[in-house]
Order: structure tokens, then sequence, then C-alpha cells
């Protein structure tokens, strides 16, 4: 497989299969990012399609000595949920968040009996519903460490925020994911 | 170094994630192995994040790379011909929707099977449903007796296979030679044989006459039956 660098050369030198190889190969990691910030599938197809029209502008500044291009993508990701966020604040607070949340698929659920996919479901979407009662900072923290598997020095890079600041709003949205869950009585796994 | 509460909470990610040094390892350790109210936090965000870990990606929508190919590179090469009319069907091809299909395919050949409804020469009549269950009872029955035939068959060709095994031995048994003995002293593998044979010819007799005395007992056995039926 071409790595991502070669392929952002090639797209910024106009060639349209090489950018449609980055479209296919990214836009998975990009689309679950924006499902798991908004909770909503509609708006995260919308908020990817808007992800992808930025990354096409601004690709020519993308440098590989800043960092691995998935990291730099995650970055403009980020950029845009909290821009869309902040432009959404006022419709979200007069919703119910619990209608926003998506489902959460488990893996090797298809392996389960039924009686343990519904239980399975019934946990994703308390754990989707609790991630939703953390402040932004805290869920997107949470989200690009444990839902996105990034590092700690990738999440520093996204956020453009102290190592110190990072560390400390991973632990803090662990612990308070982990204090709602119990509030809201799931038992531990 | 020393560890108490305050420093569990503020860094027990980087506890769980494996970012302590050995010394603060072995603090947090000591600390947690005496410590309750840690114990437990760790042991409900430890849970969490197992819980979190074992969740998949969403798959994204299946047009929506083309979406973006289109609004990026502009519109795309149109497809003709029957890709035109058939290309919703790639988003078809799961694993999940094939099986679904594959399961529901099998149970319905099922279901027309045990009704009896065969498709060359379907009838409306064949859906009352007085004449599909009739059907399935009868297709049931059929089944089931099939099966005792079968089974029986079975039974017969066992037995005889093994009443009949037995007696083939004999034949098997090398023929007696005609060449004379050639030197006492030397005892041929073949008088063995020899020898045997007045046993194997006995036995053949006794088996002989027990097929006799059998087919005798069976030959009776409508008489038999008559005369006890009599009294």
């Amino acid at each position: 497989m071409e790595p991502d660098a070669q392929l952002v050369e090639k797209c910024i030198r106009g060639d349209g299969p090489a950018w449609e190889e980055l479209v296919r190969r990214h836009a998975r990691r990009v689309h679950n990012l924006c499902y798991r910030f908004t909770g909503n599938s509609t708006e995260a197809e919308d908020l990817t399609q808007q992800v992808f029209l930025r990354l096409f502008r601004t690709l020519p500044s993308y440098q590989s000595a800043q960092g691995a291009f998935p990291t730099w993508l995650t970055s403009v990701t980020r950029n845009l949920l909290v821009d869309h966020y902040r432009r959404t604040k006022h419709e979200r607070m007069t919703d119910s968040i619990d209608d926003a949340m998506p489902v959460l698929e488990e893996r090797h659920s298809a392996a389960r009996t039924p009686d343990r996919l519904a239980e399975a479901v019934e946990l994703s979407q308390q754990l989707q519903r609790a991630l939703g009662r953390l402040s932004p900072e805290l869920r997107e923290a949470v989200i690009l460490r444990d839902l996105q598997s990034l590092e700690y020095n990738e999440i520093q890079a996204v956020l453009q925020v102290p190592e110190g600041t990072v560390k400390s709003r991973i632990n803090r949205g662990r612990i308070e994911l982990a204090r709602v869950l119990k509030e809201m009585g799931v038992r531990p796994a | 170094m020393t560890w108490d509460c305050t420093i569990t909470e503020d860094r027990l990610s980087e506890a769980l994630d494996g970012m302590l040094s050995r010394e603060e390892g072995a603090a947090y350790m000591a600390h947690m192995a005496s410590c309750l109210h840690c114990q437990e936090l760790a042991g409900q965000v430890g849970a969490m994040l197992e819980r979190m870990h074992r969740l998949e990606m969403v798959p994204e929508p299946p047009q929506l790379s083309e979406e973006i190919l289109q609004a990026t590179l502009g519109p795309r090469e149109q497809k003709h011909g029957w890709r035109q009319w058939f290309g919703w069907t790639a988003s078809l091809w799961q694993p999940r929707f094939v099986m679904g299909a594959v399961t529901v395919a099998a149970s319905l050949l099922i279901v027309v099977h045990a009704s009896g409804i065969t498709p060359g020469k379907f009838r409306r009549l064949d859906l009352n449903p007085v004449n599909l269950l009739r059907t399935a009872n009868r297709q049931a029955h059929l089944s089931y007796a099939r099966g005792v035939k079968f089974v029986n068959d079975l039974r017969v060709v066992y037995e005889i296979q093994s009443r009949l095994e037995p007696a083939q031995e004999p034949s098997i048994a090398p023929t007696p030679s005609t060449e004379p003995p050639s030197q006492p002293s030397a005892p041929n593998p073949r008088e063995k044989s020899e020898k045997k044979q007045p046993r194997d010819r006995s036995q053949l007799h006794n088996r002989t006459m027990f097929a006799v005395v059998l087919a005798g007992e069976t030959t009776d056995l409508p008489n038999a039956i008559l005369s006890r039926s009599a009294r």
C-alpha cells in the first residue's frame, strides 16, 4: 500500500486517482470521529464531507515534517468539529441528548447469541449517553484516546495543547465517564 | 516515593496506560494494595476502558466516498448499461446481508418442501391452510416411514451378512496339498492347515446343520402361529 505522504504529493500535483484513494482510505476514520462527537449520523455524514472539502483546499499546506498525515487529518477534523459545536450549541440545548446519541456497535458482536447481543447494544447505548454528558474538552480527549486509539503525543498535536493538559483531560474525562456510568446504574463489564 | 489517593485521581490514566516510571509504578501498586477507595476507582475506570476498547468503528454510509469525490473532482463518469440499473446492488454484498438472505432462502425451501408445493405444478388450491396442513402431515409420516424402512433394511442386510461371513471362512482356508511330505524332520507349514482341516469341516458341518434347523423352524413358523391362534 502506498504511503499517505506519497499520495498527498500526487494529489497536490493533481492526480485524481490518488485523491480517490486517499478519500477511500480515510473516510471511515473521519466519519467515525464525527459520529462519536456529534452523536448523529446525518450530521456526521455532512461534517465528513466538509472535512474532505476543506482538506482538498488545504492539502498543499500539509508538510510531512509537521507529523503523520492521519494526525494532521484528525486535527483538521477536530477543528471543524469545534466550529460546528460552537455554531450549533444553542440548537443542541433545546434537544434531548438521548435522541441524538448513536448506537455504538460492539466488536465481534456477530458471534454472540441474541441475548448477549441485546445486552451489548444496551451497554453501548448507555456508554454513548454517558459520553454525551461530558464537557466537549473531556469528551474529545477520551474519544481520541479510547475510541480513535491515538497516542498522547498525537492528541497533543491534534488539540494543540501542552502534554500535561492532554494527560489531565484524558484522566478527568475517564474518571468522569466512569462516575456517570455508575450513576446510570451500569455494571462494570 | 509516597503515593496517596489524590495522586491516584490525578494520574490514574497514566498508571492504566503504563506511563509511570518504575519507582512511581511501585508506589502506585503499594498504595493500591492497601486502599479500597482507589481499588474501586481503578476497577471502575479499567472496566469502562475495556468496554470502550471493544467498540468497533461504525461503517460509513456506502455512498459517502462517492459524494465526496463528486464534490471535489466534479461529476464522475456515468455508468452505462446494466451497471447503471444494478449499481445499487453493490451495497448489498455485505457478509451480514448475504448470510441473512441465504438463511431466508433455505428456510423457505424447507417450508415449501414440507408443505408439498411443487413449483412446476403449483395450484391456487395448494395454498389452502387445510391442504397445507394435510400435506405437511403426510410428508412427515412419509419421511418417518421411509426412515423406519431404511433402518429395517439395514438391520436385515447386517443380519444376513453376519450369518454368511462365518460360513465363508473355510473356503478362504488353503486347499489341501497333493504333494507327498518331503522330510519328516522339517515340518511343512502347510501341514498345520491340513491338521486344522477336520476341525474346520466339523465347524462347517455344525453351521450347515444350524442353517437347516433355522430353515425348518422358519417353515414351521406359519403352522405354529396358526395352531396358536386356533387355540
